[in-house]
């Protein structure tokens, strides 16, 4: 057998029965799938909107209805644009100050009746103003509809818009796809960098350096079991996604493969890296923290990349794994092909090249 | 004579530290040849330069006619090393680490049949960070045979091992011999190597100083007019304790 070969193959059981490993790699990731996806943020896409009727005219009515009718039903786990909740002026800008309502709009007690404009007031909170804008446009969409209506004026432009999806997107369909990337960069760089100072400091690879293979056979070697173990991870932390969470996947499962593999060898680099520059373990493993664990949390694992502040918005752009992650997410959820990613590819293919180079640079074997 | 090491002028420099100084011996086919010194004398340097793991400032060595500068790995190809501060993978099997180093040297081997040679065989299924320290040698010695060498180099084999399974090393040891392996070994201990090698050479500061046959040095001395202050007895402490605990392994 090819030293090669034989290596691959000895290291992959190796990988098997390292507890640890598998822990890092497969087990704690599917533990936040698990978690997260328990935890359903899914309700971060509703907006939570209260409103006060001063005026309960007929036309007030009406708006009320219009609204009630975009409301997530109850007996159906498809979310709904809003979730209404009528109250009192002062009770409902209560909730909002509490932070329960994002939006919360007051009818004035003219509503209707005069033949006036009236104005409608909404209130939104200042740090949700996103889910405070749709919902502001929802009613404004409303009381145009009203306006043009009592005006008589026909409809000349109108907007068609269908649905491609039959099934809201929810927090967990976000959620695989960062996760199985954030996975991927776990197993690339601390996989990596653990077994290679342990190898390092013990002497295995002082020991195969005294055989008559070359160095490449040792490092390909290691470098195909990552990439096989990337796979892996990719095609169990989908298909838990899949089949207990009943992720969608809209892309094609090849893809999801391929950015696996490109990933990986990445992250891989990276590894290669740190565990040339450091000594020992006491070294490696905050250094590879350091790496990593921003990464985790600004990368967009969790939650969207534009929730950040601009100036950090800019920085994580460019992180490896906000590319892995943009791009297992355009596949996953947008169906993209890898032709439609060709920022998150050429991204990734620059900092492979990067991290390449440097990890030729500061290997070493004692 | 035929002469299966030739080292001639071997140096070896780190910075103003001359680790090797001008070495030359020769190796005979079939012999055990014996490097003594005191800790940081050079015997590891001058064994590593001959492994093809370091490269001499300075001087040439051949093995089997190959030179180890020029060639390093062909050299490899065709010796077998047990290293002093070497592991292996802990987390195989003792037959897959064992087959393992037969791919690496382009061979399939029967783990089981040198894993017996080393008397491992009830450890075939064990991990490696399972064993104990003279196992641990055992298995790699169980690896330098894998590509059936044409000399095996020793550093320091039984160091850090109790009296019973030094002497099963030596046992291992002299059976290699007697299959016709050429041995080159490093240890710290005389009567190891008064009881194991057929020529010894005695390194000091990086230079050779001495180099005969164990008998002959001891007779050179003798002859120099030395004797010991108290004469040894016909039992030393080391019998006492051998025959208190039995020469049987306690590892296992």
């Amino acid at each position: 057998m090819n030293p090669t070969i034989a290596l691959t193959i000895a290291s992959l059981k190796m990988y098997y029965r390292n507890r640890q490993a598998i822990f890092w790699t497969l087990v704690l990731p599917l533990m936040f799938i698990i978690i997260f996806g328990l935890l359903n943020f899914g309700a971060f896409s509703t907006i939570n909107m209260g409103l006060v009727d001063e005026a309960d005219t007929p036309a007030s009515e009406i708006l009320t209805e219009v609204l009630r009718g975009m409301e997530a039903s109850e007996d159906s786990d498809e979310n709904g644009v809003i979730k209404l909740t009528l109250g009192s002026r002062n009770s409902e800008l209560q909730f909002l100050e509490d932070g329960n309502r994002d939006i919360v709009v007051v009818i004035p007690p003219d509503f209707g009746e005069s033949s006036d404009s009236t104005t409608v007031h909404a209130f939104y909170a200042e740090d949700r103003f996103q889910q405070a804008e749709v919902g502001e446009s929802i009613v404004r969409g409303i009381l145009d509809e009203f306006t043009l209506r009592r005006a008589g004026v026909e409809r000349r432009f109108l907007v068609e818009s269908r649905a491609v999806e039959s099934k809201g997107l929810e927090y967990v369909d976000f959620l695989v796809p960062g996760i199985v990337s954030m996975a991927i960069m776990q197993m690339g760089i601390f996989s990596v960098v653990f077994s290679l100072i342990q190898y390092r400091q013990q002497g295995v690879l002082r020991r195969l350096s005294a055989t008559p293979i070359r160095p490449h056979n040792f490092l390909i070697g290691q470098v195909f079991t990552r990439l096989i173990v990337s796979v892996v991870q990719v095609a169990v932390l989908l298909g838990v996604g899949v089949l207990i969470f009943d992720v969608t996947v809209a892309g094609n499962f090849g893809y999801l493969f391929i950015l696996a593999v490109l990933g990986g060898a990445l992250f891989l680099a990276i590894g290669f890296v740190i565990s040339g520059f450091a000594k020992n373990e006491e070294v490696g493993a905050p250094l590879a923290n350091i790496i990593a664990l921003p990464m985790m949390f600004l990368s967009g694992v969790f939650f969207p990349t534009d929730t950040l502040p601009g100036f950090l918005e800019n920085i994580v752009q460019y992180l490896p794994l906000t590319f892995l992650a943009d791009a297992m997410r355009e596949v996953a959820i947008q169906g993209a092909g890898i032709t439609e990613i060709p920022w998150e590819i050429l991204g990734m293919v620059v900092w492979l090249a990067i991290a390449f180079l440097a990890a030729t640079r500061v290997f070493r074997w004692e | 004579m035929d002469s299966v090491i030739r080292a001639v002028g071997l140096t070896k420099r780190y910075g103003d530290l001359t680790a090797v100084d001008n070495v030359s011996f020769e190796v005979e086919r079939g012999e055990i040849f014996g490097l003594l010194g005191p800790n940081g004398a050079g015997k590891t340097t001058t064994v590593e330069i001959l492994e093809g793991m370091r490269s001499p400032n300075q001087g040439t060595a051949t093995i089997d006619g190959i030179d180890v500068t020029k060639d390093p790995r062909a050299v490899k190809a065709i010796i077998g090393v047990q290293l002093q501060s070497a592991a292996f993978f802990e987390n195989l099997f003792l037959l897959e680490i064992v087959a393992l180093f037969g791919h690496l040297y382009g061979r399939k081997v029967d783990a089981r049949e040198l894993l017996e040679t080393v008397e491992l065989i009830d450890k075939g299924k064990s991990r490696y960070k399972q064993l104990s320290g003279g196992q641990k040698q055992r298995l790699s010695i169980a690896t330098a045979l894998v590509n059936d060498p044409v000399v095996m180099f020793l550093d320091e084999p039984t160091t850090g091992l109790d009296p019973q399974a030094r002497r099963h090393m030596w046992d291992l040891i002299k059976r290699l011999r007697a299959n016709g392996k050429t041995i080159v070994m490093t240890t710290h201990y005389m009567e190891e190597a008064e009881e194991l090698c057929d020529r010894v050479a005695i390194i000091d500061r990086g230079a050779i100083i001495s180099l005969n046959t164990p008998d002959t040095l001891i007779d050179n001395l003798l002859d120099s007019g030395f004797r010991k202050e108290r004469v040894g007895r016909a039992a030393n402490l080391e019998d006492v304790f051998l025959s208190l605990t039995g020469k049987s392994l306690r590892e296992d």
